[in-house]
């Protein structure tokens, strides 16, 4: 369980909360969702602690970012407590003071001594639903397109102004594909697909999809738009076995 | 062309993906008024984007006022960025409204904010991009009826032909007596002529369709408006005036964006108005008279606002808050309540003198970023031309306080261009930054290394005459001349710790030529947003090229409007709308600053005959004593 050490001192209490993010909120930016739910926090009127930086920020760390215009079901963050609130009725309290599309679904304690949350989840499963057109538009051929990439095993691709490359070995962990139903004009294909991310990156689905669609496989299909949620954040430990972030070994039970 | 009302937010979601910053269109924020039901419907915009316009104070109240009103219901519209409009345009997608994704073009009233000069030519954008007619007197009868307010509403005839209706001073009255004006009206079946000269005879309302521009002997080459013979319409539009600000909703801003936004932080008025008198600034003759709200309210409305926002800074916002009586008070009141939740309290300028320095410290803890004076002029006949009631050793003890407090960065605001201004006033603005440097020095020592010393900025705006100011008949320094003293500037401000930035001298001359032009003026406007021009207050999209072709093409040199002086006893273009401050006050101040004598502040002293109150029957609000400070 490496990566980044939890902001914590020992004695503070640190509550773990799923929480999700949808329909129009999607397309919040990861610094956003920070933003509106520190403001939660503080609307919760719940006993947070704050650090004694200049800027005198909450203690509260979250998980991976999330790529603007992705829905999830698995966003998480800790947020240290200076009293132990009852985890239910934290919950509650963010839940009232908390947007309904950031509501949070999930609260529980966890060790204070675990590292930070979002070095150390590290697999993803993501849903994806592609809307296009064209005669090539269809699951068989994005399977071949992505076999093709593998095989090539790395991207290259521009953030922003930027050129960057992300390795595909480690990254991309699995799919499967299938043909959905027309929506209006638009031909559909559903995607499932697994992650995995470390220091060297993570991989997202719209840098993976891009790149596919701009492979021979999918010459004459046309991608118009993706619809991408986030279904399973967890950790993948040394020998591969998946813990999800509220397992109960990480729980602190009420003393 | 009146459109329907119906959600049409299913047609902008399949572009949130393609455009910067999609939250601009998301609405949905914490405090929004989802519920609209009007059923009489308003339409609060700033045309700029979200995160410009978000903040604004004065949208929020009104939208308060509005929205608490039974039977009607307000929404908030920004301007898209360009890439937005431009998707839109191509999807033939009507500007829409945050709240209930409506189109613009589906209110009945729609109002405009007008924060300042240069956002002229996005006020054309958004109307064409609502598919409003952009003339008022283009619109069908049963269009949005178009109306206007805000601080740069004092020389509003430039755009004057695109509004029914321009509301004068204080909004929180006086919209939701437009918005019942207009929807009784319209129950009542009544035409939109009638409509409009119903509106005029509400205090503080402008009806420019019922004016005519006159030039003759008496006034400039801009003329001055006078009613239409039978309209009933008065000769001068006095503005709205609210005589108790402490007897207004404290708490405006209830709504949390979700981006980052230019003022992120939870924002109250503690007062209304400054009578400081500074002779280059019209805020401070137009909000008039000065309104202080109680220390007990404006505590306890921290409080509340910061629990319902969840906000972790606290803006305490006005003219000149440090003047406010109780605000020592006030800042070691919030101090202790805020003490263990990590909440920043901010004013945002301080006073240049040792209590301006002992409130700083208040707010700021042991959290000293950098510290902010405004001695706007190098010398001290330039101070007592402007009425800048400060002298130099004011900034020296201050600057001192300041270093001893722990400060390590001093930011000094100057205006370069004030009538009667020197080459000499110029090198004083770099002597004084010196001055201030050296005394940091003394205090502080130097570094070895040059990290962790003292460092000074200065900047340094362009002076534009506004209306309704002394300086109201002064030209704006010419371009080239302002390159000039700029380098000027440059060299007397010869060491590595002073940092020195300056104005863009180009949209200055824009600016300067918008705040003079009358009525004509909108040929100009018209043009340059045909020309391309859109969000001028952007660096990287202002077209000064553009700018000069459309005065060209409408028979105008903008930097020479910019630069022209008018005589004193001049009909001015914008004299029938008044924020109560007379002529002949203003005469006299800027006879006075040629002479350079100063006039005290009369909520420190006595009444110095500005005329506000005498005319709009309103009076100083002072919560505690400012005598004696």
């Amino acid at each position: 369980m490496a990566g980044k050490p939890p902001i914590g001192k020992p004695d503070l209490n640190r509550l773990r909360v799923r929480f999700g993010k949808d329909g129009r909120l999607a397309y919040l930016g990861h610094l956003e969702v920070i933003n509106t739910i520190e403001r939660s926090v503080r609307r919760a009127h719940l006993p947070f602690s704050v650090g004694n930086g200049f800027a005198r920020r909450m203690r509260v760390q979250f998980s991976q970012a999330l790529p603007v215009g992705a829905a999830s079901c698995c966003e998480y963050y800790d947020l240290y407590l200076t009293e132990r609130t009852d985890p239910d009725e934290a919950l509650e309290r963010l839940k009232h003071a908390t947007p309904a599309a950031l509501a949070p679904t999930e609260a529980a304690y966890v060790g204070g001594r675990l590292p930070a949350l979002e070095a150390w989840l590290t697999r993803s499963s993501w849903e994806v639903r592609l809307l296009g057109d064209g005669g090539g538009f269809t699951a068989d051929r994005l399977d071949e397109a992505l076999n093709s990439l593998r095989a090539v095993g790395q991207i290259d691709f521009m953030r922003g102004d930027k050129p960057r490359s992300i390795g595909l070995d480690n990254t991309l962990v699995g799919w499967t594909a299938c043909d959905g139903a027309a929506e209006g004009s638009w031909r559909s294909i559903d995607l499932s697909l697994k992650t995995r991310s470390s220091n060297l990156g993570a991989l997202r689905p719209a840098v993976l999809l891009e790149a596919a669609f701009a492979t021979e496989a999918l010459e004459g299909a046309a991608l118009d738009s993706l619809r991408v949620t986030r279904t399973v954040q967890c950790h993948e430990d040394e020998e591969g076995s998946l813990i999800d972030p509220f397992d109960e070994r990480l729980l602190v039970a009420a003393p | 062309m009146r459109l329907p009302r119906q959600d049409r937010f299913a047609q902008i979601e399949p572009l949130l993906g393609k455009v910067l910053h999609p939250a601009r269109y998301l609405d949905h924020e914490w405090g929004a008024q989802e519920a609209q039901d009007g059923p009489f419907h308003v339409c609060m915009i700033y045309a700029d984007t979200y995160e410009v316009g978000q903040p604004n104070l004065g949208i929020a109240i009104l939208y308060n006022e509005l929205n608490a009103t039974e039977g009607i219901s307000c929404e908030r519209a920004y301007l898209p960025w360009v890439d937005m409009s431009a998707l839109m345009r191509e999807r033939h997608i009507p500007l829409l409204s945050l709240e209930t994704s409506s189109p613009v073009a589906s209110f009945d009233i729609v109002g405009f904010t007008l924060a300042h000069e240069m956002v002229a030519s996005n006020i054309v954008e958004t109307l064409d991009l609502a598919g409003i007619a952009i003339r008022a007197e283009e619109r069908d009868e049963d269009d949005a009826i178009v109306i206007a307010g805000g601080p740069s509403a004092w020389n509003c005839e430039p755009l004057s032909p695109m509004f029914d209706a321009v509301l004068l001073g204080d909004g929180e009255q006086e919209i939701v007596d437009v918005a019942r004006c207009v929807r009784d009206a319209r129950s009542e079946g009544l035409t939109r002529k009638q409509i409009l000269d119903r509106l005029s005879h509400i205090d503080g309302v402008y009806v420019p369709s019922l004016y005519e521009v006159v030039v003759d002997e008496t006034s400039t080459r801009w003329g001055y408006a006078q009613p239409l013979p039978g309209t009933g319409a008065p000769r001068v539009v006095y503005k709205r005036c609210i005589p108790d600000l402490g007897a207004t909703e404290p708490v405006a801003q209830r709504m949390v964006p979700y981006m980052g936004i230019v003022q992120d932080r939870f924002a109250i008025e503690v007062l209304r108005g400054c009578a400081r008198g500074c002779r280059f600034c019209q805020a401070g003759m137009t909000y008039r008279p000065v309104r202080e709200r109680p220390a007990s309210q404006i505590i306890e409305a921290v409080s509340e606002g910061l629990s319902f926002t969840g906000y972790d800074e606290c803006s305490l916002s006005s003219l000149s808050t440090t003047d406010h009586s109780q605000c020592e008070q006030i800042l070691s009141e919030l101090h202790e309540r805020t003490r263990d939740l990590g909440v920043r309290v901010s004013i945002p300028s301080q006073r240049l003198d040792s209590f301006g320095v002992d409130m700083a410290s208040a707010v700021s803890g042991s959290r000293k970023s950098g510290l902010t004076f405004a001695p706007e002029a190098g010398t001290q006949r330039l101070r007592d031309v402007i009425n800048k009631n400060v002298t130099d050793e004011d900034l020296e003890r201050a600057a001192r306080n300041a270093f001893e407090h722990g400060w390590r960065r001093m930011k000094l605001y100057f205006m370069m261009g004030l009538p009667t201004e020197t080459d000499e006033d110029i090198v004083a603005i770099g002597d004084a930054a010196k001055r201030v440097l050296q005394i940091g020095r003394e205090v502080c020592g130097r570094p070895r290394k040059g990290k962790g010393g003292v460092s000074v900025s200065i900047s340094v705006a362009v002076f534009v005459p506004k209306c309704h100011t002394p300086f109201q008949w002064v030209g704006q320094l010419s371009r080239d001349e302002v390159r000039r003293r700029q380098q000027l500037l440059l060299q007397s401000a010869n060491d590595r710790d002073i940092k020195v930035s300056y104005h863009d001298s180009d949209v200055s001359v824009i600016e300067g030529a918008l705040s003079k032009m009358g009525r004509a003026g909108f040929e100009v406007v018209y043009r340059a947003w045909q020309l391309g021009c859109r969000f001028d207050a952007w660096t990287d999209q202002f077209r000064y090229d553009l700018w000069l072709e459309a005065g060209r093409a409408a028979g105008y040199d903008l930097e020479q409007v910019a630069a022209e002086s008018f005589p004193i006893e001049a009909h001015l273009p914008w004299e029938h709308t008044s924020p109560g401050v007379s002529k002949g006050f203003l005469q006299r101040e800027w006879r006075r600053a040629i002479d350079g004598v100063t006039t005290p502040d009369c909520t420190m002293t006595s009444c110095t005959g500005c005329g506000v109150c005498q005319t709009l029957g309103v009076s100083n609000v002072i919560a505690g004593d400012r005598h004696g400070r």
